[in-house]
C-alpha cells in the first residue's frame, strides 16, 4: 500500500519561500493565497534573538479534523494518504476552514475572472499575453481539475470555481505522473522531501531512518496524525512572531 | 368560551380586517425585505467577495461571521415554541394557553430564518440546498443544524401549530361575512369539532409536544456541538457549550415571545382578557429561571478560560475582557445581569411591569446576538494555534442588509400570520386535567 508523505527539515530550511512560489505557479492561486505557506519567525529578544523558518503545507491528517466535521462527505482522506476536497460537492459551509488548526484552507472569495490574481494586471501587456498565450485568465488547471486516482473524485484546486473550498492538494496530478509536489521539486537545499512511507526502500523513508530522534509534528497535541513530519528545529512557541508578514489580501 | 357559532360578525382579534397601520407596517416591512433580497441577489452574483469575512491564517480574517452568528440566534429564538407548548401539557399550566400559538408561529418563522441565514452563508446555496441532504453526514456537527433542525424540527413544528389551529379554523370559516373563508376551510380539512376528533387531536398534539422536546434538546445540543467539539480553535472546545446554547436559546426565545405577545396585545381588542397581565409574569418568572441558569454557566466558563489557561486561550480572553471585543462583551454582561436583576425585583415584589419585561426582552435579545456574535468570531481572529498575526473582521454592508432584510421577512411573515389567523387560540382548544385555571 502506497502512503504518501513530506518530510520538511528545519536545519536546512532557510526561508527563501521559493517553494511558496512553485505552489503559485503549479496551481495558479489567487492572490493573498498560500497553500504552501513559511513562516518567518523571530524569537525572544536581544540579544539572544533567533531567526527560524516553518514551512506550513497541509499537514494531510489522518485523523483529519476537516473530514470530521465535513457536512456533504466533500472533504476526503484519499486511501494513499492526501486530503483532497471534492470539487462537485462541496457546498461551501467553511466549517473545514473553521475546524482546521494550522489554517491551510483557503476559500474561493470570489469568480475566477479577469481580478482573480489582482486588479493591478495588465492583460493587454505583451509580456504577459506572451506567457499567458492569450488565455485570460490562466487560472485553470486541467490536469488538476480531472478525476485523480483510485477514488476517481475531481479535486478542488483545478478551476477554483467560486464558493468553494481548497487548499494545498500534494500537487496530487503531479504525483499521479510520478512526479513530486512543486514545492519539494523546486526545494534549493533538499528541506523538502516527499515519498511512499510505507515503502522501506523509498528516498523519504532513508531519509527519516538516519533522523529517528529528532523527529516531530505540528501540533502534536491537537491529534490530528499529520502526514508532514518535520525533522529538527523545534515547534513553533508563543514568544515568537511572525515578521514578513503576506501583504497580498483577497480583495473585494 | 364554547366554539364560536355567531354569524354576521366581525371575525375575532381583527383578522382578515386591513387597518391603515397593518397596511403601513406591511409596506414598510415588505419595502426593507425587498432591500435584503437586492443585497442577497448581489450577494449571489458576485460571491461572498462582497461580505467582510476573509480566510483565517494568513488571510487576516474570520471566514464564519455574522450570518453564523444570526443562524445560531435564530435557532436558539425557536427554543421558545414547543417549550411553552410542552409546559402546557406536561405540567398542566393552563394560563399560559393564550401565549401558545404566538409561541408556536414564533418558532416556525424563526426556523424559517435561519434555513434563510444558512443559505446566505453558504458559497454554494443552490447545491448546499441539494447536498446537504443526498450527502448528510450525521458525523458532522452540521448534520443537527441543517438535516435535524431544518427538516425534523422545523417540520414537526410545523405539524404542531397546524394541529393546534385546526379547530379554530373550522370555527372561523362558520363565519359568513369571512372573506378569507377558502384559506380557513382548507387548513380545517373538513374538520367538523366531533369529540372523536377533538380526542385524536388532543392525543396526537400530546405525543408530538413529547417527541419534539428530545428533538429539541438535541437539536440545540448539535448547535452547540459545532463550536464545542472542536479543538483547533481556542475558546471553542468546552463540554459546557451545549448546554449553555439551549439554556441562552431559551433566554431569547422566552424574551422575544414576551416582546411579540406584547405587540399582539396592542393590535387587538379585548387585550385585557385574552392576553391577561398574569401571563407575562409568568413568562417573566419562567425568562428569570433560564437567565439565572445561564449566567450561571458564563461564570463557569469564564471561570475555566481565565483561571489557568493555555497562552492560546489567554490570548482569546484578553481580546474578550480587555481587547477589541470587551465593549461588546460587557454590554452583553450588563444587559443579561441588569436583566436579570429587575427580574428578581419584580418577581420578589410580585409587581410585574409590562414595559419592562418588554424592554427586558429586548436587551436579552440583543444580549443574545452579541452572545453569538462572541462565540463565533473571535476564536478565528484572536485564536490561532500557529503564529499567524490576528485577523480583523466587521460585518459589511451586504451582511447587515441581508439580516435586517430577514428580519423584516419574519415580522412581515408573523404579521400576515396574525391577521390571516387568530394569534389567540379562539377556542379551547388544549384540554387539561384543571379546567378554567387562571383563564381571566
Amino acid at each position: 500500500m502506497t502512503k504518501y508523505a513530506m518530510a520538511i527539515d528545519l536545519e536546512r530550511c532557510q526561508g527563501c519561500r521559493a517553494c511558496m512560489e512553485a505552489c503559485k505557479i503549479e496551481n495558479a492561486t489567487a492572490q493573498g493565497v498560500f497553500w504552501m505557506y513559511v513562516f518567518r519567525l523571530e524569537g525572544d529578544t536581544y540579544p539572544d534573538t533567533s531567526i527560524t523558518f516553518l514551512p506550513r503545507p497541509c499537514q494531510h491528517c489522518d485523523n483529519a479534523p476537516c473530514v470530521k466535521v465535513c457536512p456533504v462527505g466533500a472533504r476526503f482522506k484519499r486511501e494513499d494518504g492526501p486530503v483532497l476536497t471534492d470539487s462537485d460537492r462541496c457546498i461551501g459551509c467553511r466549517y473545514c476552514e473553521v475546524a482546521c488548526p494550522y489554517g491551510v484552507n483557503y476559500f474561493n472569495w470570489r469568480k475566477p475572472d479577469r481580478a482573480f490574481f489582482s486588479y493591478r494586471v495588465d492583460w493587454d501587456d505583451p509580456d504577459i499575453q506572451a506567457a499567458t498565450g492569450g488565455n485570460i485568465p490562466p487560472y485553470r488547471n486541467p490536469t488538476l481539475d480531472e478525476p485523480q486516482g483510485k477514488e476517481q473524485r475531481r479535486t478542488a484546486g483545478g478551476t477554483h470555481s467560486k464558493g468553494i473550498m481548497e487548499k494545498c492538494t500534494f500537487c496530487v496530478q503531479r504525483i499521479e505522473a510520478g512526479r513530486l509536489p512543486a514545492c519539494v521539486d523546486t526545494c534549493p537545499v533538499n528541506a523538502l522531501r516527499f515519498g511512499d512511507i510505507e515503502d522501506p526502500g523509498s528516498p523519504i523513508r532513508d531519509y527519516l531512518r538516519g533522523q529517528a530522534n529528532d523527529t516531530w509534528h505540528l501540533l502534536e497535541e491537537a491529534g490530528t496524525e499529520p502526514s508532514v513530519v518535520y525533522v529538527g528545529g523545534s515547534p513553533p512557541s508563543q514568544g515568537q512572531s511572525e515578521f514578513e508578514k503576506p501583504e497580498g489580501r483577497v480583495r473585494g | 368560551m364554547k366554539a364560536v357559532t355567531q354569524r354576521h360578525v366581525d371575525l375575532p382579534q381583527g383578522v382578515g380586517k386591513l387597518t391603515p397601520t397593518w397596511i403601513a407596517f406591511f409596506a414598510a416591512m415588505a419595502v426593507i425585505s425587498a432591500m435584503g433580497a437586492a443585497a442577497w441577489s448581489y450577494q449571489l452574483n458576485d460571491s461572498l467577495i462582497v461580505t467582510g469575512l476573509r480566510n483565517l491564517g494568513t488571510g487576516g480574517g474570520s471566514p464564519w461571521g455574522l450570518y453564523v452568528a444570526m443562524d445560531v440566534y435564530f435557532v436558539g429564538v425557536s427554543f421558545a415554541g414547543i417549550t411553552i407548548a410542552a409546559m402546557i401539557r406536561l405540567f398542566d399550566l393552563a394560563r399560559l394557553r393564550p401565549v401558545a400559538r404566538i409561541a408556536e408561529s414564533l418558532t416556525v418563522v424563526s426556523l424559517i430564518l435561519a434555513g434563510f441565514t444558512i443559505m446566505a452563508d453558504l458559497g454554494q446555496p443552490l447545491r448546499g440546498f441539494i447536498n446537504l441532504f443526498r450527502y448528510a453526514r450525521p458525523q458532522s456537527p452540521f448534520f443537527g443544524t441543517f438535516a435535524l433542525v431544518l427538516a425534523g424540527y422545523m417540520y414537526s413544528s410545523l405539524v404542531y401549530l397546524y394541529l393546534a389551529s385546526r379547530k379554530d379554523a373550522a370555527a372561523l370559516a362558520d363565519y359568513e361575512n369571512n372573506g378569507l373563508r377558502w384559506y380557513h376551510r382548507l387548513l380545517a380539512m373538513g374538520y367538523k369539532n366531533t369529540p372523536e376528533e377533538r380526542e385524536r387531536h388532543r392525543a396526537t398534539s400530546f405525543w408530538l409536544a413529547l417527541a419534539i422536546i428530545p428533538l429539541l434538546i438535541i437539536a440545540h445540543s448539535t448547535l452547540g456541538f459545532v463550536f464545542g467539539l472542536q479543538v483547533g480553535r481556542p475558546g471553542w472546545f468546552s463540554a459546557l457549550q451545549a448546554p449553555a446554547f439551549v439554556a441562552l436559546a431559551g433566554v431569547s426565545g422566552i424574551g422575544l415571545i414576551i416582546v411579540f405577545a406584547f405587540l399582539v396585545r396592542l393590535a387587538i381588542r379585548g387585550q385585557d382578557r385574552l392576553l391577561p397581565l398574569g401571563l407575562f409574569s409568568m413568562l417573566g418568572r419562567f425568562l428569570m429561571v433560564l437567565l439565572f441558569v445561564y449566567l450561571y454557566f458564563m461564570v463557569v466558563e469564564l471561570l475555566t478560560l481565565t483561571y489557568a489557561s493555555p497562552a492560546t486561550e489567554q490570548r482569546l480572553s484578553d481580546a474578550l475582557l480587555f481587547g477589541r471585543y470587551a465593549p461588546v462583551y460587557w454590554g452583553a454582561v450588563i444587559a443579561l445581569v441588569g436583566s436579570a436583576v429587575a427580574l428578581g425585583i419584580m418577581a420578589l415584589r410580585r409587581s410585574w411591569s409590562l414595559g419592562w419585561l418588554v424592554g427586558i426582552g429586548v436587551a436579552v435579545n440583543l444580549a443574545a446576538i452579541a452572545k453569538r456574535y462572541l462565540i463565533v468570531v473571535p476564536s478565528q481572529t484572536h485564536g490561532m494555534l500557529l503564529p499567524y498575526d490576528v485577523g480583523t473582521y466587521w460585518p459589511n454592508w451586504v451582511e447587515v442588509t441581508i439580516i435586517i432584510g430577514l428580519f423584516a421577512f419574519g415580522a412581515l411573515l408573523l404579521g400576515v400570520f396574525v391577521k390571516t389567523f387568530p394569534a389567540v387560540p379562539i377556542s379551547d382548544d388544549v384540554p387539561s386535567q384543571i379546567e378554567e385555571v387562571g383563564r381571566a
